[in-house]
């Protein structure tokens, strides 16, 4: 990677994260979401435990409707506040994509941290293979963020934008998805372990971040 | 040298045709003003020239050199003042500027700041302690000046760029875009402002025909 793109991803991650610090609302959204969808849950079985499948499925449902409240607003966010505009002008679409896209993995990556005790403990669950399921919840919040920032640019391009985000993330989020929540569910307990999905996740994940940084060009540039 | 050409270029929006067709050119060294009544498409035109705006039938090419540019490379070459370009408002000033010229790879210390703040009349104090938000509009004005003169680009787009401004900005503004053009800068300034009008070397009236 050469060291102006590197520069210009560190200083589109900088400035998420300072305007995130300092403007809240997103974070903590996206975390009461997380909070409040585990504390009903938790309430309604009445110390009961769900099954693993059921447990990873809730798990993997609140880690995908949370980015669609807070990580993966970065371009919408710009287009409301009138700033697309100057970091159009002056941001080349490279650092602008990965910039973008590492704020919101280091955005899932922490809503991930806050959740998953809160999980352990409100929902009873016990992670047999604690090393499979952080590696599961890793490659599964990359692939968020990378399909989140892509579809998050197309939905801000696009005329009518009301849903759209939504209806396109999730078939692009599926092949990532899918995998996450049986291995979560074999982490927890729920049967033998598939590691070739593991790999499968990955190469997903690599996939989304190139087709994201050879699409983003045209999306940036519209010449 | 610097060249905008517009070959027969019209632009519509939702079926509705808002500008063209229009033949006709730009060039480096000379300061351009498009002029036209309200809603002409004048701030369109500066949108089109710098590849923001695809027109929707037609061409507007432009070159270095002889060479065309587009994308990235053209991009970079471009600096702009326009209204709807918004600064930060979380970000203090200076934290603007440093980010979007860090962007272009441009990194000012603090005595080049200084020199940047005093052409454009801005304080120093109140570039680096206020939020970009807390600026007046006239203030917001300037700091979109400095980031143009900073961006050390070839190309100027400017839409009113003496809007909101006092008589000292706006003989600021004249004083730079005269500068820029005289080291070869390609400068348009879309305006019904006499002041600004009378800076321009060439004339591209819009009359919506």
């Amino acid at each position: 990677m050469n060291s102006s793109l590197w520069t210009g991803i560190k200083l589109v991650l900088c400035k998420e994260l300072t305007m995130g610090l300092r403007f809240k609302a997103a974070w903590a959204s996206m975390f009461m979401f997380a909070l409040t969808t585990l504390a009903c849950v938790s309430l309604a079985m009445q110390g009961g435990q769900l099954e693993p499948k059921m447990a990873a499925a809730l798990l993997w449902m609140i880690i995908f409707f949370a980015s669609m409240v807070g990580a993966d607003r970065g371009f919408a966010d710009e287009d409301a506040a009138g700033t697309l505009m100057v970091l159009k002008l002056y941001g080349s679409a490279q650092p602008v994509l990965f910039g973008k896209m590492l704020y919101s993995f280091f955005l899932l990556a922490m809503l991930v941290l806050f959740i998953a005790p809160l999980f352990f403990v409100l929902m009873g669950a016990e992670a047999v293979f604690p090393g499979v399921f952080v590696l599961t919840l890793l490659l599964g919040v990359a692939g968020i963020a990378a399909a989140g920032t892509l579809l998050a640019a197309l939905a801000v391009g696009a005329r009518v934008k009301n849903g759209l985000f939504a209806v396109l993330m999730l078939p692009v989020i599926l092949p990532v998805f899918l995998p996450a929540i049986f291995l979560t569910a074999e982490a927890l307990g729920g049967g033998s372990l598939s590691l070739n999905y593991l790999g499968g996740m990955a190469l997903y994940d690599g996939l989304l971040a190139v087709g994201a940084s050879v699409l983003f060009d045209y999306l940036w540039y519209e010449d | 040298m610097i060249e905008i050409k517009f070959a027969a270029v019209s632009q519509c929006f939702h079926g509705r045709k808002i500008l063209g067709p229009l033949d006709c050119g730009l060039c480096g060294g000379r300061i351009t003003a498009v002029t036209g009544r309200n809603g002409i498409g004048k701030s369109t035109f500066l949108k089109l020239a710098g590849h923001f705006l695809m027109p929707s039938s037609g061409k507007v090419t432009v070159t270095s050199d002889g060479m065309e540019m587009r994308g990235e490379v053209l991009r970079r070459r471009i600096a702009m003042v326009m209204p709807e370009l918004r600064f930060y408002d979380r970000l203090t000033a200076r934290e603007n500027l440093d980010f979007l010229l860090g962007l272009r790879g441009r990194r000012l210390d603090d005595e080049e700041y200084g020199a940047l703040l005093d052409q454009v009349g801005l304080s120093p104090k109140a570039v680096s302690r206020s939020y970009a938000g807390e600026f007046s509009t006239g203030m917001g004005q300037r700091l979109k000046m400095a980031a143009l003169l900073a961006a050390e680009a070839e190309i100027w787009l400017l839409d009113e760029p003496g809007a909101n401004l006092d008589a000292d900005g706006q003989a600021m503004v004249a004083r730079e875009a005269r500068a820029a053009a005289e080291r070869g800068v390609l400068v348009a300034i879309a305006t019904n402002a006499p002041g600004e009008e009378a800076l321009a070397d060439e004339f591209i009236p819009l009359d919506g025909h």
